[in-house]
């Protein structure tokens, strides 16, 4: 498994579009950073190098790091079948099981790998601003960016980790939506759309009742931002992550390749 | 041509293989048993099941109905064990990591092929062997994108037979290959089932073929429609006769005579050697046939799948 899941990384982390969504999720932060309009169109004057993770997470997790991870996962199906490799994978003596669990466990590890990046390139961005005490909030903690008073580097630091920790939770499900999509279409594109537009049919959902919304997985993708008891909202993220991945191996058993 | 196969059960064995997709029916009632040793060549024209076949042999596609046993293990129920001794090569020109190098490619295959039950390491010294045999040593640390048709295509036989199989199948092994890349193809197959492992190739290249294969099954529509058993076509030898039929009843009834038939003018004997000609002249002659000509029947297989394509 351990040979499986290496060769999965490496063929993941030489993937363009990988590349692409990496560079572009260390960049996104300096744009916040050294964004000299950014009181006048958002109100937010930045006092803390902690409140740049958190408007960088806030605005990407909308729609560019779905978009990463939705290209990305589907593409470790679709982009095997396109070059033909999935084949000669599948001729070897090994469970198809366990091949499309390799890939299942290197796409939910992928968005991590993202917001890792981000949080790194955030707390390069925000270094100008520093990094100790002070009075405000960082943007995933109580009171939001204005705060409940004084925060100490620390508690920021507790927060902006928690906050990262869940946005990676929070992308698990479309990571696993994207990949039983690429076993379904074995196709990229077809993939990758199917799962952009799963989540934004889900966002049209608003104008059903209330208790219909609560198990739609896009009310949810503001986790980071709940205080609180969040038990409910993570449970019902688990369900939907392990069963789209139960349903991705169901489908790839029998699949004719 | 190699050595006779050996006896014994069958490497490959494939049992009333049916495969229906909705509207369609790409493979009906398929049998065929390949032994240890076997070289069997499929043909048949583009779109009668050659690749579905092959697709279904190597678990990459399921069954309607039937089963498919390699080594005796049922390759979709069984499949990491079947596939243990498997090697294959399914797509023509053969597929690998384009961004990692020709070494590395065969590198993931090797550390694959370990992870069968029982699997035995495949070492660095035999990715460099295989590669040395299929020529491909200049470009082994290369990009496999830089690589030509041809080359990627011996990079599909290297990984094939990288972790010495008992069973080997092929999709058109020589397609894009050069006349000196075919030959190569052609000795590495033949020295393979020379060492006792059972080869199934699928090919257009039938008179190649003839020359070492064992077996060529004809595949259209679906059908195995004639498995033709090249190794007794050897030693059969052909009489123009003033009387093809009655001289074909008289050769039938010698004791050394396996089969006789008659195709006017001639009588066609398989005689199990040379040496017999002499007698089966005497015996002609003694039953009042006038013999005008005797020589051997060389079997022109494109010419009988051509017969029998156009017949099914």
């Amino acid at each position: 498994m351990l040979t499986l899941l290496g060769l999965e990384f490496r063929k993941l982390l030489g993937a363009r579009s990988v590349r692409i969504a990496l560079l572009i999720s260390f960049l996104i932060p300096w744009i916040w950073s050294l964004a000299p309009r950014l009181q006048q169109v958002y109100g937010l004057v930045l006092t803390s190098g902690f409140q740049v993770p958190a408007i960088s997470l806030i605005t990407s997790v909308q729609f560019v790091l779905p978009l990463f991870v939705a290209l990305s996962c589907a593409e470790m199906i679709g982009t095997e079948v396109a070059q033909g490799t999935l084949a000669p994978l599948l001729l070897r003596p090994i469970d198809r099981n366990r091949v499309i669990l390799s890939k299942l466990i290197t796409a939910l590890i992928y968005p991590a790998l993202l917001l890792l990046v981000l949080l790194l390139g955030s707390f390069l961005a925000g270094a100008r601003l520093g990094y100790g005490d002070f009075v405000g909030g960082s943007g995933l903690g109580p009171g939001g960016f204005i705060g409940q008073g004084a925060l100490s580097s620390g508690a920021a630091l507790g927060q902006v980790l928690r906050g990262y920790l869940l946005g990676a939770l929070v992308m698990a499900p479309i990571a696993a939506l994207a990949m039983l999509y690429g076993v379904v279409f074995l196709n990229t594109s077809a993939a990758a759309l199917a799962t952009i537009a799963t989540l934004q049919i889900m966002r049209l959902l608003t104008v059903f009742p209330e208790s219909f919304q609560q198990v739609l997985l896009t009310t949810h993708l503001d986790l980071f931002l709940r205080q609180g008891n969040i038990s409910q909202s993570l449970i019902l993220l688990v369900i939907y992550t392990a069963g789209f991945c139960l349903l991705s191996v169901f489908a790839f058993d029998r699949r004719d390749v | 041509m190699t050595k006779t196969a050996v006896s014994g059960p069958s490497a490959i064995e494939v049992r009333g293989l049916s495969k229906r997709y909705p509207g369609a029916s790409v493979l009906e009632d398929v049998n065929l048993t390949v032994k240890p040793g076997e070289v069997y060549a499929l043909t048949g024209p583009n779109g009668a099941g050659k690749t579905t076949l092959i697709r279904t042999l190597t678990g990459l596609a399921f069954p309607t109905k039937g089963k498919v046993f390699l080594m005796g293990r049922n390759v979709h129920e069984d499949g990491p064990r079947a596939r243990a001794y498997l090697g294959a090569v399914v797509e023509a020109p053969a597929r690998f990591y384009p961004q990692f190098s020709g070494t590395e490619n065969l590198t993931m295959h090797a550390k694959l092929a370990a992870m069968a039950p029982n699997g035995v390491r495949v070492s660095r010294d035999r990715i460099r062997e295989v590669l040395a045999l299929l020529e491909l040593t200049r470009m082994a640390d290369r990009k496999v994108a830089e690589y030509s048709l041809g080359q990627r295509q011996r990079l599909g036989v290297a990984a094939a037979m990288l972790a010495d199989p008992k069973v080997l199948i092929l999709d058109e092994p020589t397609s894009g290959l050069d006349p000196l890349g075919i030959n190569l193809i052609h000795r590495i197959v033949t020295s393979l089932a020379t060492s006792g492992c059972a080869v199934i190739l699928s090919t257009h290249h039938l008179r190649e073929i003839s020359t070492y294969a064992h077996t060529v099954g004809i595949l259209t529509g679906g059908r195995m429609v004639d498995s033709v058993d090249l190794r007794s076509r050897q030693a059969a030898y052909r009489f123009r006769v003033d009387d093809p039929q009655g001289a074909a009843e008289l050769l039938e009834r010698l004791p050394f005579v396996r089969r006789a038939s008659s195709r006017t003018p001639y009588a066609v004997a398989h005689l199990g050697g040379e040496s017999r000609v002499p007698e089966a002249l005497v015996a002609l002659s003694n039953g009042g046939i006038r013999v005008y000509e005797a020589t051997p029947d060389h079997f022109d297989l494109y010419e009988y799948y051509r017969e029998r394509v156009e017949q099914a």
